[in-house]
């Protein structure tokens, strides 16, 4: 069997539209996971020590094991405690409950990294440390990890294609759908490949030049 | 609900096996991603316009779409080329070159890192290029490779558990089996995720002792006071 060229391009019309699941499920995904990010940074230096344990163990058992297991537990786990999910909840839930495990890794680097003198100042005037939050450290912290949330956030996308095996009807799937009809799965593959490349590729270039202009500023 | 240990106690078996083999393919992945990204690290670093390109390419392709679509590309694509090999070696191939594009960045890196005038003065002493490179630069870029190296290694590890996806009786495949047969899910996937644990764990352990026998740098710590870690500092490094 030859490769086709015109296999290839037959399979972009159905493919592209699929990639927008993928796209709202990641933007959905990145918003949970920053909120969850935060909070959980947030709660960790309130320096309650069971708390921090607890976290620390969640924290370790996330970064420890592969994410398409972590999947199947949301998928296959969470119906078994009687929390009624689709499949794309499930997915939605895993990948943002992934994320924000690493979210808050990254932020607690960019915290130890950041200049205390903004800080210090606010305490010193007596602002109270919800507002220290919200209106010093935060701003600031956002900006500072920037890149590496931009890299998170490629990280989602590439993590919404592995939905394609809870039977999340993604781009992956959709693109085993084609190839089962049209007995073309190599091309319909790599346009599928194409696809979700270049969506990263633009996320992660972008990334790249947010890093030279933060890294300007910061001076 | 209760953990129901007879779910784990009857399929033991499987899931022993299932581990060696996510083993056998992560550590056989990672040796070979290891050698593939040499020569892609080297392109990088070349004058020749044309093979930095094919390497940047390279690089940018394998790190820009998700290893479960690797994997479908070499499970797919290899036939094309008259190539029928077992699902295990296919995925075993289709990890290495998907790692092989993490590694060429880390050697990429740590080869910059070290001082020009090193290669320079090799080739002023008469060395080749590749004497230079073997003998002079390559030993000073080991302490350098370790830690991103470690951090790839495991990422590795983890991603073994997708050629579940076709059908490699690795751990995940095994957690499947096991979960289609006793409908089990939390049994069956926290035990799954334990075993990558203690593996991805024991891992670490071992290159964060290579790390220290290499005598990788230790972050610096920043001089400050201590009024703003209450907000700034979180666990173990907060000064008592």
């Amino acid at each position: 069997m030859d490769f086709s060229v015109a296999a290839l391009g037959g399979a972009f019309p159905q493919l592209l539209p699929a990639m927008g699941t993928n796209l709202a499920i990641s933007l959905v995904a990145m918003l949970l996971a920053l909120i969850g990010g935060t909070t959980l940074t947030i709660l960790r230096t309130l320096g309650i020590m069971p708390l921090n344990a607890a976290i620390g163990v969640v924290i370790s058992f996330i970064r420890g094991t592969p994410i398409l297991v972590q999947i199947f537990l949301f998928y296959y786990g969470l119906p078994a405690l009687g929390l009624d999910l689709s499949p794309i909840q499930a997915g939605i839930l895993a990948i943002a409950f992934n994320s924000s495990i690493f979210i808050t890794e990254i932020m607690r680097g960019g915290l130890s990294g950041m200049d205390s003198g903004p800080v210090e100042a606010a305490i010193a005037l007596g602002i109270k440390g919800k507002v220290i939050w919200t209106k010093v450290i935060l701003p600031q912290l956002y900006i500072r990890i920037m890149p590496p949330l931009v890299n998170e956030l490629t990280t989602i996308v590439k993590g919404t294609a592995l939905l394609s095996v809870i039977t999340v009807v993604e781009v992956l799937r959709t693109a085993q759908q084609v190839a089962n009809a049209s007995f073309r799965p190599l091309e319909t593959l790599l346009a599928a490949a194409i696809i979700l490349f270049a969506v990263n590729f633009v996320i992660s270039q972008s990334g790249r030049i947010l890093e030279t202009r933060f890294a300007a500023r910061r001076g | 609900m209760a953990f129901d240990f007879n779910v784990i106690l009857d399929n033991w078996a499987l899931f022993a096996r299932g581990t060696w083999l996510t083993i056998v393919i992560a550590v056989a992945a990672v040796a070979a991603g290891f050698l593939i990204s040499m020569p892609i690290a080297l392109m990088a670093l070349s004058h020749r316009r044309t093979l930095r390109w094919i390497a940047t390419a390279y690089v940018e392709w394998f790190r820009n779409i998700p290893f479960i679509v690797v994997l479908y590309l070499f499970f797919y694509g290899l036939p094309f080329f008259n190539l029928r090999l077992p699902e295990a070696i296919v995925g075993t191939i289709a990890l290495a070159f998907f790692a092989s594009s993490y590694f060429a960045e880390i050697i990429r890196g740590a080869i910059l890192a070290v001082p020009k005038g090193q290669m320079e003065a090799a080739r002023a002493i008469g060395m080749s290029y590749f004497q230079g490179l073997w003998e002079i630069v390559a030993p000073q870029t080991v302490r350098l490779l370790v830690p991103p190296s470690t951090n790839t290694s495991i990422s590795m590890v983890k991603e073994t558990s997708v050629l579940s996806a076709i059908t490699v009786a690795e751990l995940t495949y095994q957690g499947l089996v096991v979960q289609g047969e006793t409908f089990a899910p939390f049994e069956v996937f926290l035990t799954t995720a334990a075993v990558y644990w203690v593996v991805t764990a024991i891992f670490a352990h071992f290159m964060h002792r290579a790390e220290r026998a290499f005598g990788a740098a230790q972050g610096a710590h920043q001089a400050r006071s201590s009024l703003a870690d209450k907000y700034l500092l979180i666990g173990a490094r907060r000064p008592a």
